[in-house]
Parts: C-alpha cells; sequence; structure tokens
C-alpha cells in the first residue's frame, strides 16, 4: 500500500482505534486523557486531510480509490478520496478539534462517553464522504444521527432529551424517506454504486419520463432537506442544537448538518446533473432557508438558538448554491461549508464563554460585557461580519461566489434575494451583539473576567482563521484557476 | 540684460520655478516677518520687483513654449509664453508691486498682515500660472487655486462673520464650474487641451455650450453678470487693499485675458453673429445693473464696488463685438479701468484709514486737509467717467464705437451708462471732498471731538496711489503707446486706434451726456439740499423706486437665488430623507418582526406540528418537480 492508501484508511481507523485505547486502558487515566485523544486525532485527521489533498493534486488525479480490509467482490475498490471529499474531512477534523477544546472546560463529566460518541461520529462522517455508494452512504448517515441522538441527550437535561427525541423522530422520517428512495431506484439499476446512477435511469427506454426514479428523487430530496435543516424541514433543529452541551452544538450546527445534509445533496446532484426539478427545488428551499431562518432569529432571545437559527439561514446559501450544478457554485459551496464551519465554531465557542462566565445565555439578561470580555466581543464581531458576508472576511468570497454563480445560472431574483438576505443576517447579529456586548453592564456582572484556557484559545484560533482565510482568499482562487478548475 | 533673463528662464523649469513657484515662497517669508513690518515691506517689494523684472524679460523675449511633463499626457504643464500672455504677465507684475506696496503699508501694525501678504503673494503666483498655461486643464487648477487664496483673504478679519467670504465662494465658485463644464466641452470638442493647438472652434451646437459656460465664467471671474454680487458685499468687511488688489486689478486682468482668448483663440466668433449678440446684452446689462446700483449707495467702498461691476460690463461689451476695433477697446478699458480704479479702491482706503470710515454720510469736506488723495480721486473719477481727455474717455469712446456698429441698442445702453457713471461719481466727489470739513464724531478716538486733525496719508500709500494715476492721464493724451504700440501688436492688429475718435458725432454726444450729467447734478442737490442726496430724484423715482427697494433686498441676487434653491432641494431631500428613514425604520424592521412573531407562533415547538410541516415540505418538492 502507497502513503496515500496509509493516509486514507487512517481516516476510518484512527477514530476506531482512539474509540478502543479509551475503552481499555484504566478508567481514571482515561478520564483524564480521552478528551486530549480526542484533540489528537482531530488534529491528525486535519493534517493527513491536507496532506491527501497536496499528495492528490500533486498526482494530478481526480479521484483515489482505494479498498479497507474487506473485499466484497474481486478487485472492488469500494471508497474513493477526492479534493472535494477532502477539504470537508479538513473541516470535520478542525471542527471536532474546536469542539474537544471548548469540550476540555464545558464538559465535567461522562467524559468518555463524549469522546466514544465523538469519535463515532467523525468516523460516520468519515465514512460518509469516501463511500462510493448510496447504499453506505445511508448507514454512515445513521451512524451520525445516532451518535448525535445520544450526544444531545447525554448530559440528562430535560431540553436535552426533549431536543434529542424531536431530532430522533425527525430524523426516523428522513430515514424512511431516505429508504424509500434508495429502494425505488435499486428497483429502477439493481445496483446502488455511484457509477451506475445518473440522469439516464430518469427516462425509460421508450423515451417517457421514469415516473418511479423521480419519486425516488422526491423521497431523498426530502429525507436530504430534514437533515440539512432546510425550511419546512428544519423545526428540529434549533431545539437539538439549542438543549445539548455548547462543545456538541458546536458539531452538531459546525459540521454534522453539513456533513449528513449538504454532502448528500452534494452526492445527490453530482449524480443527477442537469435535472432543473432538483435544481429548483433546492433553489426553492435555500430561499425559505435564508429568510425563514433570519426572520426567526431575529426574534429569538437565546444565544445558541439564534446561532442555530442563523445555521438555518445558512444552509440556505449553501443549497443555493448547489441548486446552479455550477463548478463556480460547487466551489462556492465548499467555501462556505468551510466558512460556515469556522465562523459558527466561533460562535458557539463565544456562547460556551458567555455560558461559562456568566451561567445564563438569555441575551436580554446581557449587555455591556465587551469592556469584561474583550476577546469573546472581538471574535463574536469577527464572526458575525464574516456570516454577514462583510469584505474582507471569509464569509465575503464564499457568498460572492454563490451570488456569482446564480447569477450566471439565470437565477437572477434568487441572486438578488441571497443578496439583500446579508442585512437580515447582519440585523440578527447585530441585535444579538448590541444586547450582549454593548450597552450598560447590568450590576451582578461588575467582577465578571474573561474566559481563559482552551476557550479562549479557541476563540483566537478561530477569529485568525477567519480573518485570514478571508485576506488569503483569493490565493485559494488562484490555485483552483491554476488546477483548471475554475 | 533682459534678454538674458529671459533666456534663462527660458531654460528647463526654471520659468516654473521663478514665475510661479518663487512668488509663493516669498508669501511664506512674508508670513514668517511676524511683526516685522521692515522685514515684510523689504520681502513684498523684492517679490513685485523681482517679478515685474521676470515679467518684462519675458514681455520684450521674443516668446517660447515650455512643456514639463508631469503625471500623464494631457497634463502636461505647457507654458506659451508669447506676447499677449506676456503682456498680462506684465500688467499683473505692475499692478502687483504697487498693490503689494500699498497692502504693506496699510496693514501695517495689523496682526493677519503677514497671512494676507502670503495669500496675496500665492495670488500672484496662481495668476501667472494661469496667464502662461497653455493647458486648459492646468489653467483651471491654477484658476481653482485662486478661489482659495479669494476666500481666505475674505476671511482673514471677519471669522466670525463669514457671509461675504462664503458668498464670494459660492459665487465665484459657480463661476469656475461653469468654466470647468465649458473647459471640458472645449477640450472634448476640439480633442486637445492645448490653447496653441486648437483650430478656431465654430460657436454652434454642443460647443456653443462649451463657449458660453467658458465665457461666464471668464467674464464672471472679472466681476460680470451675474456673479457680481459678492463684490459689494465684500466691500464692507475686506480690507481695502484686498478690494484694490482682486476686484480692481488682478482678478479683471485675468478674466478679460481669457475672455479674449476664447473669442478669439479658442472659438471664432463672429461679428454679429447670436453669441456675439449675447455677449453684448450681458456686457451691456453688466454696466446698467452695476451702475444703477452704485448710484444710490451712500458708502464709498461699496460704490466702488458697483463700479468695479459695472466697467467689466464695457469690456464684455468690447469683446462681445468680436470685431477687433471692440477687442482692442475692451482691452485698453480694462489696462485704463484697473489704474482708476485701485487708484479710487486705494483713495477710499487712504479716507478710511485717516477718519476710519467711509461712509459718505458721515465725511466731507476733505479736500482741504488730503490734498493728494483728492487730486488722485479727481483724476480718477474723471477718467472713470469718461471726461476727455482722460484715459476712460478714449477707451469708451473705441467701445462705443463698436457698439454703434454692431446695434445702436447697446450703444444706447452703454451711453446710459457713462450717464450714471458721471452722476454717480459727482455725487460721490462732491460729498467727499467739497464744503467744509465733517468727520465721524468718534474718529480717530480724539480726546476733543470737533477739533480733530485730518492728515495727508504716508507717503507708502499715497505713492502706489500717484503712480496709478499717471496712466489715467498719460493713457489718455497719448494714447498712441498704449494702443499701437502695446495693445494692438500683442493681438497681431496692424491697424492703429489711436488718437482722438475719428467721429466728431460720437464725442459730441458723449459730452452732451456728461453736460446732461452735471444738468441731473446740480438739479438733485438743488432739490435734495445736499451733494450726497443728490441721486435720490432717480432713487425714489416712481418706478425705479420699487425695483431699488427689490435689489436692495436681494431680489435679484443670484446668490439669494442659489441659497433658496438650495434651500428647497434639502428641503426635498428631506422629504425623500424622512420617507427613507422610515423605510428603514419603522416599516422594515416592523414587517422582519412581523413576520419572525408569525412564523415563532408557528413553530411552537409541537412534534406533530414540525411533522406536519415536513409533510408540507414533501408536498412543495413534488409541487415543484411536477410544475418542472
Amino acid at each position: 500500500m502507497s502513503a496515500m492508501a496509509y493516509i486514507a484508511v487512517s481516516f476510518l481507523v484512527v477514530p476506531l482505534v482512539i474509540i478502543i485505547i479509551i475503552n481499555l486502558i484504566q478508567r481514571d487515566f482515561a478520564k483524564k486523557i480521552c478528551i486530549y485523544l480526542a484533540g489528537a486525532s482531530a488534529a491528525i485527521q486535519m493534517a493527513s486531510s491536507a496532506v491527501e489533498f497536496f499528495m492528490l493534486s500533486a498526482n494530478r488525479l481526480h479521484e483515489y480509490r482505494f479498498t479497507l480490509l474487506w473485499n466484497m467482490e474481486e478487485d472492488a475498490e469500494h471508497f474513493g478520496v477526492t479534493s472535494l471529499s477532502l477539504v470537508v474531512m479538513f473541516c470535520i477534523g478542525f471542527v471536532s478539534f474546536i469542539s474537544a477544546l471548548i469540550a476540555l472546560r464545558t464538559i465535567d463529566k461522562r467524559k468518555i462517553y463524549y469522546v466514544n460518541l465523538l469519535m463515532t461520529l467523525v468516523l460516520g462522517m468519515n465514512g460518509m464522504v469516501i463511500v462510493t455508494d448510496l447504499f453506505s452512504l445511508y448507514v454512515f448517515l445513521e451512524i451520525v444521527g445516532i451518535s448525535s441522538f445520544v450526544l444531545i441527550a447525554l448530559f440528562r437535561s430535560e431540553t436535552g432529551l426533549e431536543g434529542a427525541f424531536k431530532y430522533l423522530v425527525m430524523s426516523a422520517l428522513a430515514s424512511i424517506f431516505i429508504l424509500t428512495g434508495l429502494s425505488l431506484i435499486f428497483m429502477q439499476t439493481g445496483s446502488l454504486l455511484y457509477s451506475k446512477i445518473g440522469s439516464n435511469i430518469l427516462i425509460a427506454e421508450d423515451g417517457t419520463k421514469q415516473t418511479l426514479a423521480y419519486v425516488a428523487l422526491i423521497f431523498l430530496i426530502s429525507g436530504f432537506a430534514v437533515k440539512t435543516g432546510a425550511v419546512p424541514f428544519h423545526s428540529w433543529l434549533p431545539d437539538a442544537h439549542q438543549s445539548a452541551d455548547t462543545a456538541v452544538s458546536i458539531l452538531l450546527s459546525g459540521i454534522v448538518i453539513k456533513v449528513a445534509g449538504v454532502y448528500s445533496f452534494i452526492v445527490l446532484t453530482d449524480l443527477f446533473k442537469n435535472v432543473p426539478a432538483i435544481n429548483t427545488v433546492l433553489a426553492i428551499l435555500g430561499i425559505l432557508s435564508i429568510i425563514t431562518g433570519a426572520l426567526l432569529a431575529l426574534r429569538q432571545t437565546h444565544f445558541k438558538r439564534i446561532a442555530a437559527y442563523s445555521s438555518v439561514s445558512q444552509m440556505g446559501y449553501i443549497l443555493l448554491g448547489l441548486s446552479t450544478g455550477s463548478t463556480l457554485g460547487l466551489v462556492g459551496v465548499v467555501a462556505h461549508i468551510f466558512n460556515h464551519a469556522t465562523f459558527k465554531s466561533a460562535l458557539f465557542a463565544n456562547a460556551a464563554a458567555l455560558h461559562e462566565q456568566t451561567g445564563t445565555l438569555d441575551i436580554d439578561e446581557m449587555g455591556g460585557l465587551q469592556s469584561r470580555m474583550p476577546v469573546t466581543g472581538f471574535s463574536n464581531i469577527a464572526a458575525f461580519l464574516s456570516t454577514a458576508g462583510i469584505p474582507p472576511f471569509a464569509g465575503f468570497w464564499s457568498k460572492l461566489l454563490i451570488i456569482m454563480a446564480l447569477w450566471n445560472r439565470g437565477f437572477r431574483v434568487f441572486a438578488g434575494i441571497a443578496l439583500f438576505s446579508s442585512i437580515l443576517t447582519a440585523a440578527y447579529y447585530l441585535r444579538l451583539q448590541k444586547k450582549v456586548f454593548f450597552g450598560k453592564l447590568p450590576d451582578k456582572y461588575a467582577d465578571l473576567k474573561e474566559i481563559g484556557g482552551t476557550v479562549r484559545f479557541a476563540e483566537i484560533i478561530l477569529t485568525v482563521v477567519i480573518i485570514a482565510a478571508g485576506v488569503c482568499f483569493p490565493l485559494a482562487l488562484l490555485y483552483l484557476k491554476g488546477r483548471g478548475i475554475l | 540684460m533682459l534678454s538674458a533673463i529671459s533666456s534663462f528662464l527660458n531654460n528647463g523649469a526654471n520659468i516654473i520655478w521663478f514665475v510661479i513657484v518663487l512668488p509663493a515662497v516669498l508669501g511664506v517669508a512674508a508670513r514668517l516677518s511676524g511683526k516685522r513690518y521692515a522685514a515684510r515691506l523689504v520681502i513684498s517689494m523684492l517679490s513685485g520687483a523681482v517679478n515685474l523684472l521676470f515679467a518684462m524679460s519675458l514681455y520684450l523675449s521674443e516668446g517660447f513654449y515650455v512643456v514639463i511633463p508631469f503625471a500623464s499626457h494631457g497634463l502636461d504643464i505647457a507654458l506659451n509664453i508669447n506676447g499677449y500672455s506676456a503682456m498680462f504677465l506684465a500688467f499683473t507684475a505692475a499692478g502687483f508691486l504697487l498693490v503689494s506696496l500699498y497692502s504693506v503699508v496699510f496693514l501695517k501694525g495689523e496682526s493677519y498682515a503677514g497671512l494676507f501678504m502670503l495669500y496675496l503673494n500665492i495670488s500672484l503666483a496662481m495668476i501667472n500660472g494661469a496667464l502662461l498655461s497653455d493647458n486648459l486643464g492646468i489653467m483651471l487648477f491654477f484658476w481653482e487655486g485662486l478661489l482659495c487664496t479669494l476666500f481666505g483673504m475674505l476671511l482673514i478679519n471677519n471669522r466670525q462673520d463669514p457671509k461675504a467670504a462664503v458668498k464670494a465662494l459660492v459665487l465665484s465658485g459657480t463661476a469656475d464650474l461653469l468654466l470647468m463644464l465649458g473647459i471640458i466641452i472645449t477640450v472634448y470638442q476640439a480633442g486637445t487641451p492645448y490653447v496653441s493647438q486648437m483650430q478656431k472652434l465654430p460657436v454652434t451646437g454642443i460647443a456653443g455650450i462649451g463657449f458660453v459656460c467658458m465665457m461666464l465664467g471668464a467674464v464672471g471671474k472679472a466681476g460680470a453678470l451675474p456673479f457680481h454680487t459678492w463684490i459689494p458685499e465684500a466691500a464692507g468687511g475686506a480690507p481695502t487693499p484686498f478690494l484694490a488688489a482682486f476686484p480692481g486689478m488682478l482678478e479683471k486682468f485675468l478674466g478679460i485675458y481669457l475672455a479674449v482668448r476664447i473669442a478669439t483663440d479658442i472659438y471664432d466668433l463672429q461679428p454679429g453673429s447670436g453669441m456675439s449678440i449675447a455677449v453684448m446684452a450681458l456686457g451691456t446689462l453688466t454696466i446698467i445693473v452695476g451702475v444703477a446700483m452704485a448710484l444710490i449707495q451712500k458708502d464709498m467702498k461699496r460704490l466702488l464696488a458697483y463700479h468695479a461691476v459695472s466697467q467689466v460690463g464695457y469690456m464684455v461689451l468690447g469683446i462681445g463685438t468680436a470685431l477687433p476695433v471692440g477687442i482692442i477697446g475692451g482691452i485698453f478699458h480694462m489696462l485704463n479701468n484697473t489704474a482708476y480704479k485701485s487708484c479710487l479702491f486705494m483713495t477710499a482706503g487712504s479716507i478710511a484709514k485717516q477718519t476710519g470710515t467711509t461712509d459718505l454720510r458721515k465725511i466731507g469736506g476733505l479736500a482741504k486737509h488730503m490734498p493728494v488723495t483728492a487730486a488722485c480721486f479727481i483724476i480718477s473719477g474723471l477718467a472713470i467717467a469718461g471726461v476727455p481727455p482722460f484715459s476712460g474717455f478714449f477707451s469708451k469712446e473705441i467701445v462705443f464705437d463698436a457698439a454703434l456698429e454692431s446695434n445702436v441698442v447697446f450703444y444706447a445702453g452703454a451711453l446710459l451708462g457713462a450717464f450714471m457713471t458721471a452722476v454717480s461719481f459727482l455725487k460721490m466727489g462732491r460729498a467727499a471732498f467739497a464744503g467744509g470739513l465733517k468727520l465721524p464724531e468718534d474718529a480717530n478716538n480724539s480726546q476733543e471731538p470737533g477739533l480733530i486733525r485730518v492728515r495727508e496719508s504716508g507717503f507708502g500709500l499715497l505713492l502706489p496711489m500717484c503712480v496709478l494715476a499717471v496712466p489715467s492721464i498719460l493713457f489718455g493724451v497719448a494714447n498712441t503707446w498704449p494702443l499701437d504700440g502695446l495693445v494692438s501688436p500683442a493681438l497681431g492688429y496692424t491697424e492703429s486706434f489711436s488718437g482722438w475718435p475719428h467721429s466728431a458725432v460720437l464725442i459730441i454726444i458723449s459730452l452732451a451726456v456728461l453736460a446732461l450729467a452735471v444738468c441731473d447734478h446740480i438739479y438733485g442737490s438743488r432739490k435734495s439740499g445736499s451733494a450726497i442726496n443728490a441721486a435720490d430724484h432717480i432713487h425714489y423715482a416712481p418706478v425705479l423706486r420699487s425695483i431699488y427697494t427689490a435689489a436692495e433686498k436681494g431680489w435679484f441676487d443670484p446668490y439669494n437665488w442659489i441659497i433658496r434653491i438650495v434651500g428647497a432641494w434639502s428641503a426635498f431631500c428631506m422629504f425623500i430623507e424622512r420617507g427613507v428613514t422610515w423605510f428603514y425604520d419603522v416599516a422594515v424592521p416592523g414587517a422582519a418582526k412581523g413576520a419572525g412573531n408569525l412564523l415563532h407562533r408557528i413553530d411552537n415547538g409541537s412534534l406533530s406540528l414540525y411533522l406536519a410541516a415536513a409533510v408540507a415540505g414533501v408536498g412543495i418538492v413534488v409541487v415543484i418537480f411536477l410544475a418542472v
């Protein structure tokens, strides 16, 4: 096996090994080191995905196929990594790393459970992006879903259980949709390999439309939309994201909805290219999500709930980018996945900091915290400016690419709506910023201190990444141009 | 020696350093002189003298063309030193030397004297630059620079009440804006910013608009309608040397210089064409409006300021004829006018210095006590009134001649102007200098009121005054040199315009007008009982009375129009702004909040509702699939 193969295999093996290690070693010792191990695993994933990415581009490969342990068929390599999946993998590693940093501070009990589930979650997400058939995708999707329910419910708060239950019910619905869709497609093709599925299955041999295939698409889209949290399938998302521990919320909002939902959509749009119905559905779901998410965020008083509705709104942008079906749109989507991972992680890291220091996340009870928590305040400003798409922050570039792609695709009205919705984004985050960090400091917070330790470290890292990614983004575009992608 | 200097200036960028930068540097030196009066005097004289030397050497040289590459193509600093520009350079230099001397002496002991001299010297630099620029864009730079110094000088001792300065800035700025617009159109039409490369554009179509804009900008700088009203306003508060220097002299040079260039070099203004008639009408209107307002003034400085406006009318009228005789007459009149008008402003300053006021109602009978000032005033007054054989008579006759050749209406208008000029000067001269001594009660802070000894001004003030009175006589009795030796060759005309007017009828009519003015003055002073009120019977004549009242209220003042338009515009913008603010502050957040509340009510945490929403979502997807 070559170096590329070792690295590729490590994406699945490392989380498994970590799980085995922490459950084998002595329990008290495991409690001490388990989160560090998780962080190390995340760091390894970041490094290996970066290395793999550059090896891939150095070898001028579009995709690298490999097998793992078993072979179902002779010479069948059922796993593969592409540049896109490696970027997603890097994001998974990055958000897991931040989650581990926050968890060091926020999670006191059940650390081993957290790490076990985190590793399972990472394994599930990694699996989703490296598989090459729809059924394996579904299996890993279920792994992700189940790890998520337990992570939300892990800390046994009442709201946590409620959120987890809602997520469970909605995910069950999604599973039904997805499984039904898959079985209908299997009826058509007899295989669920990506290579066997394409737009051609939509048309019967006599040239008429293959109704069952379209029904399958409707089910698949609905199921993935539930996982993405797109309006009107979004309702579980704020409850689930708000009620979980912040270290878990970071994972859910920062990466899970994007891998479970958006990556599935990426696969779907890649398989079924140039199907106008899919594009239109994605565009309309995107617009609905952007506007509804923003309007609902404007109304909330809970810090994490605002961030959660903001996720709904931002998923809308990503769906809009996907709806274009163009390379430019896809680049915008991937960039926005990365940017959303950074700024949403930053917001939840700030939420963790605020919750640790003030004991609440109700923004009506806060005020004037900028003077007491300057690092958190600045990190929050950077995150919300990036979300609103203000240059030179990173979010500006990805939104710009998405809007440009929409414009080129001919979705001019959608481009306009997407552009003007940035004002709504700015509005709800300004409200948040104003209520939390500006204004008069309540007396009870007079001797409040800035958070220290790993949470502050995470905030600083994320702020630096948001600004640096924004400033260096043109370099990434030049790189893509050099590789002939754009 | 002069040719050595001119060849020195023709070397590289020397001309920029020594003719444009040097005055500004010496101005800084004058500013730094602080309270040292002698140092300021020496620096100012040095600046004026050196500049005069350079200007004379350039005038006597054969002329040359300097191009100094700058920024980008089309913005080269191209200086064209030819007979015409060098002549104006020499005029400016000579006038500047006298005004500079007068200013330093007049402002002795004033805290702002150094700053004033700085502005004055920078103005000289700007004027030199504008006169020599061949590139219209670069010329505009210098031209606008003059606006800055103008504003600064008006602000200098009126910081608490900057109304006059703001008015000057608005009106001159509007004129300059028009000039800029005109230059843009002209350069676009001509395809080159260099005047020397322009092929006399015909004054039609878009080029006609360019002509009108440029001409309005040029004569506006000289003080013609409709951008004149800041001059009388400034006469109230600005230091007298400013009036002598700017409205009296330097702005006339610059404005008329450009007006003639526009009419002869840049555009092809045809005699008798519509545009020519329009310019002549503007000139005639300026004459009449200016002098009519001058007639009723009771303050020397304001009266002279209105005359400064009125006199421009003759020059514009002359240039507007587009006939050689008219253009020569216009320039000759400008030359005479700057001499006697500056001299008159200086006499007003001299009186203000000694008595503390220029209000004609408070002073009188100064002739005995200030004989030199009185003599200068009388000579200049006779010149401006157009009494032969003083200089103003000859230049006016040439303009009359040209006007008559074009249209008798303009001739009649100009004659009316001449009549009122004579009337107002008889009134002013008699009120200020004749009769028994009358002084303001608090003049000179005398311990014993009524026993004040009014003395003649010092040598430093009298010298420039007397020097400026000389051309009023000399250019009259011996007008061959200025006309045939100076102005005509500079414009390349070979005809002779010197000597007495060839038409005896014109002379007789002019003399009759003067006689009429004397009669009117006698009638007026008999009727009202004093010289100062000698024009009251015109002021309060049935129809004129209401016109004058309206004029004094500022109804005809374009500044007030501009301000009113600006006010209305801001009110309109405010209305729009309110609507926009309402939209932002009330409508949009209200709609967002309302929608948010509605969605929030739907999003109430009920799982069954969530499932229903998801199923509805599937419905939406189905509908879209069916629709597409």
